[in-house]
């Protein structure tokens, strides 16, 4: 069947066994993100097969007239913040706590990674529970420790929304930094270790100079990860709160959904999401060019 | 400098003891290498002695301090280990200056040491660079000066050379051995190969399955080693074990061959023995002795190696001469060494 010159040819080989994925990414992946693009320059209501050339309007509208959009992106921004922080900071003490001879680690491990196999919407939908002013598990909670001070409607005050959204977030992310971080901690050279405890290295000075250091690529890795993910923050948004109450909790992602989907308005929407996407590449673009420049020159 | 006394020293891994009731003194200033085949506890012990094992039973002490229950950096010991173990992020002069930050002294001092110790090992021009600029030979000259800067009581070496090739091997066996002489510290070192033990050491502990089979200088244990095991460790190639009956000045083997023995064991009990002989201590020929078959014949261009099995057993003998020697070929072998060792075959200790 096949002449093995022809099979021999390294780059038809490679073509072959990266063709078909490419051509779905093509079409599934890089034209949308084209279509969007144009899209943000249009004025469309998802249905009309009329298609209006709008230039800049879009843009001008969002960044000018539209409220909601400066909320989401203050909110967006205040995320991601918090999740390059709370994550992967909890993540990694767990990492380190876990790769002690502890009994029951394996099993422990587990339980903290499983919330990342759950799907968000059902993530966000027992969260939503676990809040509920008058049977849910916090506020119940407090009540029997006589702490009623503290009941809060912790999905339905503007000022906490936000940050009880993130609670939950982190809950499931978590472990997903935490099997990063375990990863990488098995390639920490157990002799340096030793080398630096002869040299009279405290614990926190071992972590110092001896984890840390070997552990750089993967922080490297978690943390563009984070950001990525906390910056199209949208399933947890949708199940818990909506956006609301009153827009207080509104990200970009899920506003842009909103715009398109909703309020039928594809260019509105597009244009937030190439703002969006132009937030990330802003971030991860310096960050991992920074942080590959920096492994060149430590190796 | 100080005193190591290993007392009665025991390690189990739950159910496994692999090191089993060791003692050992070893002097201040003194280079002592422990020796043994992979799984014979040396590691374990010298890990022990730096304070990165804990210790089953037993007692170790460093210039007259127990050190059981210390931690590795109050023991004032430094270690080179066999990966070298330099810190990846640091430049040599950080790698060697890291344990005297640490301890808090001022940088003009640190700096002060590293050029010292920098200057012994010829790694001054190497100051400013990374380990993985380097090569094996230097990372393991750094690991050697950190240790150095530290001054610390005790070196303890795990085999430091194993991961180097052979001709470096060599030069850094000088190197470690002229350093020793400089600094007079006492060194404990760990390898597997006997060649550094016997070209190195002040004195050899011979260790087999966590217990030592013998302790002495290295030309102590190569002319009287006290069973088997260590006459078959030391010295290369291994000594050749023959196994017969004394019949008066000869040994007879099993496929009816004497062979004429120098000297009697004075304990022979005109049953069964081992007789060990050196693969130097041979004369091979055409005419007299006992009948040989050649199975190889190795040149290493100062002598040759002859492989050649007699009555059922295969020995070794090296022969000065070159030889025209065939595979196939019969030989005649005799003992020309007044030096020949006997055992006993049950217990397989020497026999005087």
């Amino acid at each position: 069947m096949f002449n093995s010159k022809f099979m021999q040819s390294s780059r038809t080989q490679a073509l072959l066994l990266i063709g078909p994925a490419l051509a779905v990414y093509a079409t599934f992946a890089i034209w949308p993100m084209i279509e969007v693009v144009f899209l943000s320059f249009q004025h469309w209501n998802g249905l009309d097969p009329h298609r209006e050339w709008v230039g800049l309007e879009n843009y001008r509208y969002i960044l000018t007239n539209d409220a909601v959009f400066w909320v989401a992106l203050r909110n967006t921004i205040t995320w991601t913040i918090l999740a390059v922080i709370f994550p992967p900071t909890i993540g990694l003490l767990l990492a380190l706590g876990l790769n002690q001879q502890l009994f029951g680690r394996v099993p422990m491990r587990a339980i903290y990674y499983l919330p990342v196999i759950i799907a968000p919407i059902a993530v966000a939908t027992i969260w939503r529970w676990m809040y509920d002013p008058f049977f849910g598990l916090f506020n119940q909670v407090l009540t029997s420790l006589s702490l009623q001070s503290l009941i809060s409607d912790w999905l339905g005050d503007r000022e906490i929304a936000l940050y009880s959204m993130f609670v939950a977030y982190t809950w499931q992310y978590v472990g997903f930094s935490m099997v990063l971080f375990l990863a990488g901690l098995q390639s920490v050279d157990r002799s340096l270790v030793e080398a630096a405890r002869i040299d009279g290295a405290s614990r926190w000075q071992v972590f110092r100079h001896v984890t840390l250091p070997a552990l750089r690529v993967t922080l490297a890795i978690v943390l563009v990860l984070s950001t990525i993910s906390s910056l199209k923050a949208f399933d947890i948004v949708y199940g818990m709160t909506g956006g609301g109450p009153a827009q207080s909790t509104q990200m970009l992602a899920l506003w842009a959904f909103m715009q398109s989907m909703q309020i039928f308005d594809f260019g509105r929407g597009s244009a937030i999401s190439v703002i969006l996407l132009l937030v990330t590449l802003t971030i991860v673009v310096p960050y991992l060019r920074w942080s590959q420049r920096d492994e060149g020159a430590g190796e | 400098m100080a005193t190591v006394q290993v007392s009665d020293l025991r390690k189990s891994f739950g159910a496994l003891e692999v090191v089993k009731g060791v003692s050992i003194d070893i002097r201040d200033g003194e280079f002592l290498i422990l020796v043994g085949p992979s799984g014979c506890g040396k590691s374990t012990l010298l890990r022990m002695i730096a304070g990165l094992e804990d210790i089953s039973a037993g007692r170790i002490d460093i210039g007259g301090r127990v050190v059981n229950t210390l931690s590795p950096k109050e023991r004032n010991i430094a270690m080179v280990f066999q990966n070298y173990a330099l810190y990846p992020q640091m430049t040599v002069g950080q790698n060697m200056g890291f344990s005297l930050e640490i301890s808090g002294m001022k940088k003009a001092e640190i700096d002060k040491k590293v050029s010292e110790a920098s200057e012994i090992l010829g790694l001054t021009p190497l100051l400013q660079r990374k380990p993985s600029q380097l090569s094996g030979g230097q990372r393991q000259r750094v690991a050697m000066g950190r240790a150095i800067v530290r001054d610390p009581d005790v070196f303890l070496f795990d085999e430091p050379l194993s991961n180097l090739d052979a001709k470096l091997r060599v030069q850094m066996r000088a190197e470690i051995k002229a350093l020793h002489q400089r600094l007079g510290s006492t060194i404990v070192y760990v390898t597997h190969d006997q060649v550094e033990a016997m070209t190195m050491a002040d004195r050899i502990v011979v260790l087999r399955g966590g217990c030592v089979e013998q302790i002495g200088t290295p030309l102590e244990l190569y002319d009287h080693p006290e069973n088997m095991f260590v006459a078959g460790f030391l010295g290369s190639p291994s000594m050749n074990f023959l196994r017969g009956r004394i019949e008066g000045q000869s040994l007879l083997l099993a496929g009816g061959e004497r062979l004429a023995l120098p000297s009697l064991p004075k304990a022979a009990s005109g049953g069964d023995v081992v007789v060990g002989i050196r693969p130097q201590g041979f004369a091979a020929g055409l005419q007299d002795g006992a009948r040989a078959t050649i199975k190889v014949v190795e040149p290493t261009g100062a002598d040759t190696h002859v492989l050649a099995d007699i009555g059922g057993t295969e020995i070794t003998c090296v022969v000065n001469d070159r030889v025209d020697f065939a595979p196939g070929q019969e030989i005649r072998l005799s003992i020309t060494s007044a030096k020949v060792h006997f055992f006993d075959p049950a217990s397989e200790a020497r026999l005087d």
